[in-house]
């Protein structure tokens, strides 16, 4: 036989104003196994809650039922009054008798009865509660990294701790992702290398840190506290211990291919370090490249190199790391302009990407940093066209956020090394939020360009008349007009990786509609996604600048850094669902529902079993098992049914 | 007829529709007496038996409030939901209940007045129906 209190919040006047206080505590104190009933002011002050412990001491109470504001208010804070007076935290049922009965109801009479079919439901249910306790487990401290680019190294170096290892692991052979690829950035034209080169030289050195280039991941099992990452590690065929970088194995191999880190407009050898002060300053062969990985006889690296730290039998390796959580922050591509043919790209010289502009500026790329035409004389007018494949019906809709700031910047950098050439920017709308942006755009007029607005995105065209790129394009007012120019610089639309799909797959993640992966929540949870222990950074979320790239990468780390703390377990769900083994039919009907696969079917024992760490609680297993063999704790079929026939 | 004062029971999910109608609270909304709610942690959490227990035991209309598409805290909830709500619709038919008797709809943490406004409406027309006729 149980004992219930019920406590009736008068909740100052509201509610004692709209419902007849003294009728509900009779109507209560008549309700099978009430034993006490109280009224009081305010429940939730702390003369209430201590009123509410010394009721359920003296009256030796099992269960209890307050009937006061929205459980959204207080229930934690009565969870914990009961506890403290020694029952658990469960046994409690509260009546909405605020937000949904005395503030929407004007006629007293009609809300009493509510609340009084409130409280009888409330009583019913209460009965049939259980004690839940709360559960934690053991977890891993450390964390994955994908993707060495700024995001990925800012949440590196806010996880790594003592106690707590990171693991930085990059596709490419070297780090610093896109920003490694940049001269100047916006918007105060510092030198990205200067800005770039202290991080990654931190991150390369730091205890805790460990980063493994050439690495992909294979496959990811597990979940939040507990998951196992296999990671495949490509051969480099150099030994990193033993390699300094000094380059004898570059300028003795015979073989040039198209180098992409200078976007295809130079050559780079089969074996090579990416640029000049990369990280791990360590060379790396290009099988596709090789000649003798392609079948022939080579092997002048191997002898060109004093410390004999070319092997050409090293092998892929396979690493299973131990992780509790992991940060995806993988980065982005660049739309293909090819895709758009009205910018002519890759149909006539001269037109180049803003990747391609970066590297013609860059004192490191292929020009030295010289800005020239193929055919090496200075351009003596430039167009920069905003928004090609941005904003646009037939391509990405959204705004890419940073090109109308970098086309900017090109400007900037035009005029400062050819302060005679001529600059037109073509653009529909200007988007330069944050503190320091607009005043890059009237430092700009100073310098003296040509701001065109368009009628719409795309109502520009690109051909070639004689020695120039011909601009034909329509101004606002619609009349089209041309311009000849002798360069063209376009800035695409920032998109999703290439692999973006495949690492969503494997992570088990969303993307939205563009391909980025799908933050869990578009205001409150930004850099956490809908399977726990998977956050995510920088422009893989969706296209954003360094900064808050950075700052992303930074929160990935502040939400695991709560979470995951070492020596400390993982507190977790409690209302979660269970399998009756006995009932279980092993249809894996719930199998397939479960959102958060949390359910799996043992083939020994032919029933399902739902994992209470992956288990979040939502009951759709329980609503689907025509055997009734899963309960969803707090929610069971009977603690519902007895609320339904006390409400009715 | 016009003493007939229906008994509605309402499923309401933790996250989105709970606060709507909580909402439709702090903005003083009134709304009729009739709606008695349960709160579930999903819409997905719906069992149609618990829709076909309510008009055993003597409900005379069953609302089920989910989070608008998209937006449920455990993904796709709401889509269960909908899917299991059409064929409890076929199955109340069956049984002589009409599908007035039974409605779904999405409301938003922010969307007291809408929240209102289908309780309203449903008094309304479960008023017009009459009670339940539990014979059967």
């Amino acid at each position: 036989m149980e004992r219930v209190g019920v406590f009736i919040c008068e909740c100052g006047p509201n509610i004692k104003d709209a419902i007849d206080i003294q009728e509900l505590v009779g109507f209560a104190s008549r309700l099978d196994n009430v034993v006490m009933t109280l009224p009081f002011r305010i429940f939730g002050s702390e003369e209430g809650k201590e009123l509410i412990k010394q009721k359920i001491r003296e009256n030796k109470l099992t269960r209890v039922v307050i009937a006061a504001c929205s459980p959204k208010e207080h229930e934690h804070t009565f969870k914990q009054v009961l506890e403290e007076a020694g029952l658990n935290g469960h046994l409690l049922q509260i009546a909405n008798i605020r937000e949904q009965c005395a503030w929407v109801i004007r006629d007293k009479t009609l809300a009493t009865e509510k609340a009084k079919v409130m409280l009888k439901g409330a009583v019913r249910r209460v009965i049939h509660h259980e004690p839940l306790e709360k559960k934690e487990i053991e977890c891993v401290p450390d964390v994955l990294v994908v993707g060495a680019g700024v995001a990925g190294i800012g949440a590196a170096l806010t996880l790594a701790q003592k106690n707590r290892k990171v693991y930085l692991i990059e596709r490419l052979p070297s780090i610093g992702g896109k920003v490694a690829r940049y001269e100047d950035l916006f918007p105060n034209l510092e030198c990205a290398s200067c800005v770039l080169e202290p991080e990654l030289d931190e991150v390369f050195h730091k205890e805790n840190i460990q980063i493994l280039t050439c690495c992909e991941v294979e496959e990811v099992l597990g979940f939040f506290g507990n998951f196992t990452v296999k990671i495949r590690e490509k051969a480099r065929f150099v030994d990193v211990d033993a390699c300094i970088g000094c380059g004898a194995c570059f300028d003795a191999c015979p073989v040039k291919v198209v180098n992409e880190f200078n976007e295809g407009l130079d050559e780079r050898k089969a074996i090579y370090i990416p640029y000049p002060g990369a990280l791990p300053n360590v060379a790396v062969i290009d099988r596709g490249g090789c000649v003798r990985f392609n079948g022939g006889e080579c092997n002048a690296c191997q002898l060109s190199c004093p410390f004999g730290a070319i092997h050409y039998d090293a092998v892929e390796k396979i690493h299973e790391l131990k992780v509790g959580a992991v940060v995806l922050a993988t980065g982005f591509d660049l739309f293909d302009p090819k895709r758009a043919p009205q910018y002519g790209y890759g149909k006539f010289d001269n037109i180049y990407t803003s990747l391609e502009f970066e590297r013609i500026t860059n004192s490191d790329g292929p020009t030295g940093g010289k800005i020239q035409l193929k055919d090496g004389r200075a351009p003596q007018s430039v167009a920069i066209i905003h928004c090609v494949g941005s904003r646009s019906e037939r391509h990405n809709e959204y705004c890419s956020g940073i090109c109308c700031m970098y086309s900017l910047k090109f400007a900037h950098l035009l005029k400062d090394k050819l302060p005679e050439v001529k600059i037109s920017q073509f653009y529909s709308d200007l988007c330069l939020p944050a503190k320091d942006n607009q005043r890059f755009l009237s430092d700009l007029f100073k310098k003296g360009i040509e701001l065109v607005r368009l009628k719409a995105a795309e109502s520009i065209e690109i051909t070639k008349k004689e020695e120039k790129l011909l601009v034909t394009y329509k101004g606002i007012f619609g009349k089209e007009e041309k311009a000849a120019f002798d360069m063209v610089i376009l800035s695409p639309a920032v998109e999703p990786t290439q692999d973006a799909t495949k690492i969503a797959r494997l992570f088990d993640i969303s993307q939205d509609e563009y391909g980025f992966f799908a933050e869990e929540h578009n205001k409150l949870a930004p850099v956490s996604t809908s399977t726990e222990g998977i956050f995510i950074a920088g422009c893989a979320q969706g296209p954003r600048d360094i900064q808050s790239s950075v700052a992303q990468g930074q929160a990935a780390a502040g939400r695991i850094l709560s979470r995951l703390i070492p020596g400390e377990r993982v507190e977790l769900a409690v209302t979660t669902a269970k399998v009756d083994e006995e009932l279980c039919g092993g249809c894996r009907l719930c199998m397939g529902l479960c959102p958060f696969k949390a359910i799996t079917f043992d083939e020994e024992g032919r029933h399902l079993r739902i994992n209470e760490v992956l288990c979040r609680g939502c009951g759709v297993c329980g609503a689907t098992c025509p055997s009734g063999a899963i309960r969803s704790k707090h929610f069971t079929e009977k603690q519902i049914f007895e609320e339904i026939r006390g409400l009715l | 007829m016009d003493r007939f004062e229906p008994k509605i029971i309402g499923f309401l999910c933790n996250w989105c529709s709970y606060e709507g109608a909580d909402a439709a609270g702090k903005s003083r909304r009134k709304y009729p007496a009739n709606l008695r709610v349960i709160r579930v942690m999903c819409s997905g959490r719906i069992d149609p038996q618990f829709v076909m227990e309510a008009f055993r035991v003597g409900a005379d209309g069953v609302v089920i409030l989910g989070c608008h598409p998209g937006d449920c805290h455990y993904k796709e909830g709401n889509y269960k939901a909908l899917k299991r709500y059409h064929l409890l619709q076929k199955t109340l038919a069956q049984l002589g209940i009409e599908k007035e008797r039974c409605t779904l709809n999405w409301i938003a943490a922010s969307e007291g007045e809408k929240f209102a406004e289908i309780v309203k409406e449903m008094v309304k027309k479960v008023k017009q129906l009459g009670p339940i006729d539990n014979s059967e």
